[in-house]
């Protein structure tokens, strides 16, 4: 959808020739595996039960609740580019509005998981298995939502590192 | 703040876990790629009901752990164990503090910080650097700057090895809630 190489240095504008850019490759396989496993969340080829519109949707809640600003305006903009205005309006609400429809039942899990991970518990399951989804549906969302705190601290100890060499 | 120990925690997931007769080709694809020892577990069976993200994420967790030279494997375990029990998962925070005792024999270390808490008392400074650093970024990773890696440096921490710090508590911010939200983590005395 949108060709960026690593989502991580360019939210970061980080040139891979740079010190840093080439320390990171002395992991080259994990920031492989990082930018495939956002890829295979947030942009998969076969969304199953969970839209690409929805995916965004619960990235952006994560990136909002970790105040990581520029990886939450980079899913607003994809979220922009897949949603209708009722998704974009609701994602960006907080909290999220008590409702059993489905976006609040989804949004509220993301905030729960990405906050408060500690205290979910079987009802969250449960309300999102009855909201229809599939066992992998529930198992993709969880695995997205937690992926954002993941993409938050890599921002932020890079972004120190960054500042360490620029100081 | 004894509820976190090093004895064996059971974990119970909160879906069915997929089961072997009933695997789809995907599902059994992505298990064979994981290690051998975990692709039986109820937590691979649980998360291979998406096939395609057990195999990305579980190839990121074993480069992130295991990636030779870097940062000491028993530091990446110190570094896991405290963002474990900063986020409340009682399961993660048992494996991984027994791996570090496993490779580092510091049995004291881990027993005082499972007993007490990440504000323990009595550790050299490169521990107290690690620990430090891993709950400062699990806590509120937008607040760090620049001057959070002082400690580290001071303690000896080449660039190779901060970043496996920073990959090991990103991976565990990730994991424990992984965890903690598709099942429940079951102390000694239930199991």
């Amino acid at each position: 959808m949108i060709a960026i190489p690593d989502l991580a240095e360019h939210l970061l504008g980080l040139d891979a020739a740079s010190p840093l850019g080439r320390l990171r490759r002395q992991r080259a396989e994990i920031l492989g595996h990082e930018e495939a496993t956002y890829r295979a969340l947030v942009l998969p080829e076969a969304p199953g039960g969970v839209s690409l519109a929805e995916r965004a949707g619960l990235a952006l809640r994560g990136a909002l609740i970790e105040r990581e600003l520029p990886l939450a305006a980079h899913y607003r903009a994809l979220l922009a580019a897949t949603a209708d205005a009722a998704v974009i309006a609701a994602a960006e609400a907080f909290p999220a509005p008590d409702g059993q429809d489905r976006l609040s039942v989804l949004f509220r899990y993301a905030d729960r998981v990405t906050e408060r991970p500690a205290e979910c518990g079987q009802d969250d399951i449960d309300l999102l298995a009855a909201l229809g989804l599939s066992p992998q549906d529930i198992v993709a969302v969880t695995q997205l939502v937690a992926f954002i705190p993941y993409q938050t601290r890599l921002l932020a100890g890079l972004r120190q590192l960054q500042q360490e060499r620029a100081a | 703040m004894t509820r976190f120990t090093m004895e064996e925690v059971g974990w119970e997931p909160r879906l069915p876990p997929v089961e072997a007769a009933t695997a789809t080709p995907g599902q059994v694809a992505a298990l064979e790629a994981c290690p051998p020892g975990q692709r039986g577990s109820a937590y691979f069976r649980t998360l291979v009901h998406d096939p395609a993200s057990l195999a990305e994420r579980g190839a990121l967790f074993t480069k992130v752990m295991y990636a030779a030279k870097g940062l000491p494997r028993a530091e990446r375990e110190l570094a896991t164990a405290v963002v474990s029990i900063v986020n409340g998962c009682v399961y993660c925070a048992s494996v991984h503090a027994r791996r570090y005792v496993e490779l580092s024999k510091q049995d004291a270390v881990m027993h005082a910080l499972l007993e007490h808490g990440i504000e323990v008392q009595g550790l050299d400074a490169r521990q107290q650097a690690i620990v430090d650093y891993a709950a400062g970024l699990t806590r509120d990773p937008t607040a760090t700057t620049a001057a959070g890696l002082a400690p580290l440096r001071a303690a000896g921490l080449g660039d190779l090895e901060i970043l496996d710090l920073i990959h090991a508590v990103a991976m565990f911010a990730n994991a424990n809630r992984l965890m903690q939200a598709l099942g429940r983590s079951v102390p000694p005395a239930e199991g």
